[in-house]
């Protein structure tokens, strides 16, 4: 995974929450981690707002960035709510 | 990992913040538990109670016995399912999922539920052990397992959000003062036995040369709160992706195996039924596995099986594991993020830990449990202990429980029902190794712990 940004302001604009690679909606995570429903949930509050980078294949929190980051196409609809 | 329809993300995502309130799970079981304790309280202050509502199977010996209990019961049966339906789908769909699969679903879950409530009050039950929890669990696995159902009927089989409703309602029917006093306690064995086990598990791990990610992600599993601290500390460390399902799988093939042994080992072991609650509850490591487990051998107790009383197996578990390790995960989650980025692979995931982690990953029922119990304990301090058993206990907090026995059977009935064990992720051998190691670590520590070091808490613990 590359190296974050320097500038904090630059680094929170960068973040995996803003990123077309990473999803965090519970949906798709019940989906994408087998067994997750079953002694567990995705809307729980233990996971936070945690998701799956699509790109390098990481489990990581929201907050999380790296130099990889894209913004979606179109912003129009958050990731959080995007599935329901 | 599960073949899904992946779309690269579709948008930015706003921080949880005040949205929380409505769009996590832990929140609206507060509003639900939090909600039927005051409605409770509300009619038992007016001279009434929610006794009609809060129907449950009677004890039976005969069919024509049990026809004439639904014959003559049948509307307090329709309205509570209605009931269950209003609130469940109000917070389901806030959620975000579709009412149309909840409520067929809930409806099948419902009527399996009274079932295995009507077995359970067989007079023969206890002959041929057919403890409710553990029947719910067997048909559950049977059905997604052997038969088969539609996936879309998950809608309705949330385990976790029940476990956590019944949780608040638990609390309504444990003293406050009970928390206060066994808590310090139950913190300490905890403590312990997580310390410990998680030790063990990331040793084992690391030393079979796994990812330190996945070990610590193992660790977190077998020593805190299962699948959910799994989750949580797989985020927190930047786990790769097939490390959660490894996990996940691990921590679910052994608290399934956990669920059948422990109450009958405990029972073996001759102890009593609050020693048998804490040792199950250091032992389990999912709140719903640990729950049917802890209530098996709660129903042993009040069968004779076992001495003591089926709430005190109830309450050392939910103490230990609640109170002393599901309270705890937001810090372990917190010290991992930092070990992780300062040790593990510095500038990869351009994240640094923040304290308010600890905050955001709190498992919030445990907020709600910790309000119902004052609540009810505030409200009915003024009572003598002959008045409290004789006006209390049958008009406010008796419904209460009948209610939170409701909300566990749907509980242990979805673990079944959701566990596909064909659909789970491979976890290897080395990782459930590793995590066999610290489960029978786990056991044994847990066993001192509960048996011996703090044997007279637990086997006292009131009421």
């Amino acid at each position: 995974m590359s190296r974050p940004t320097p500038h904090a302001s630059t680094q929170a604009m960068r973040q995996c929450r803003t990123c077309r690679h990473f999803r965090n909606d519970a949906a798709f995570l019940e989906a994408a981690l087998p067994g997750l429903a079953s002694l567990s949930s995705g809307y729980g509050s233990v996971r936070a707002d945690d998701g799956l980078c699509l790109l390098h294949d990481r489990y990581l929190g929201a907050r999380s960035s790296c130099a990889d980051h894209a913004l979606p196409q179109t912003q129009s609809r958050p990731a959080e709510v995007a599935t329901r | 990992m599960a073949n899904v329809d992946v779309h690269p993300g579709s948008g930015i995502a706003p921080p949880l913040r005040w949205r929380e309130l409505w769009l996590k799970e832990d929140w609206w079981a507060i509003w639900l538990g939090l909600g039927i304790v005051l409605v409770a309280y509300a009619v038992f202050a007016g001279g009434g109670s929610i006794r009609w509502i809060a129907v449950t199977p009677a004890k039976w010996s005969t069919l024509p016995q049990l026809g004439a209990h639904f014959a003559a019961n049948y509307a307090r049966y329709l309205v509570q399912l209605v009931a269950w339906l209003a609130v469940f789908s109000l917070a389901l769909t806030a959620l975000g999922h579709r009412a149309r699969e909840f409520i067929p679903s809930f409806l099948i879950l419902y009527v399996l539920s009274v079932g295995i409530f009507v077995l359970g009050q067989w007079d023969k039950a206890n002959t041929y052990n057919l403890e409710p929890p553990l029947v719910a669990l067997a048909v559950g696995l049977v059905l997604s397992n052997l038969i088969g159902l539609p996936r879309w009927l998950d809608a309705g089989f949330r385990v976790e959000f029940y476990i956590k409703t019944g949780i608040v309602l638990l609390g309504a029917t444990l003293p406050f003062t009970l928390i206060v006093w066994a808590g310090p306690a139950a913190i300490l064995q905890a403590s312990i036995v997580s310390i410990v086990t998680f030790a063990v598990i990331y040793g084992v791990a690391v030393r079979l040369g796994l990812d330190k990610r996945l070990a610590a992600t193992l660790g977190a599993g077998g020593a805190v709160c299962g699948v959910s601290a799994a989750i949580a500390v797989a985020g927190a460390v930047g786990a790769k992706r097939d490390h959660a399902p490894i996990a996940i799988t691990t921590v679910i093939l052994w608290a399934v195996a956990m669920i059948f042994v422990l109450p009958f080992l405990a029972q073996a072991l001759h102890l009593p039924a609050g020693v048998g609650g804490a040792w199950i509850g250091t032992s389990e490591f999912a709140d719903a596995a640990g729950f049917a487990a802890a209530q098996t051998y709660g129903d042993l107790a009040s069968h004779g099986a076992v001495p003591g009383t089926s709430e005190q197996a109830v309450f050392a578990y939910t103490l230990i594991k609640v109170v002393g390790r599901d309270a705890w995960i937001g810090i372990w989650a917190f010290v991992l993020a930092i070990i992780a980025t300062t040790r593990w692979e510095r500038a990869e995931t351009g994240r640094k830990p923040d304290a308010a982690e600890i905050w955001w990953r709190f498992p919030k029922f445990v907020i709600g449990f910790l309000i119902a119990s004052l609540l009810v304990t505030f409200v009915t301090t003024g009572y003598a202990l002959a008045d409290y058993n004789k006006t209390v206990v049958p008009a406010l907090v008796g419904p209460i429980k009948d209610l939170r026995t409701w909300a566990f059977i749907f509980c242990f009935l979805s673990i079944g029902l959701t566990t596909r064990f064909r659909e789970l992720a491979s976890a290897g051998k080395k990782p459930f190794f590793a995590f066999g190691v610290g489960a029978i670590v786990n056991v044994i520590v847990g066993f001192i712990l509960s048996a011996i070091v703090f044997a007279a808490h637990w086997q006292n613990l009131a009421p």
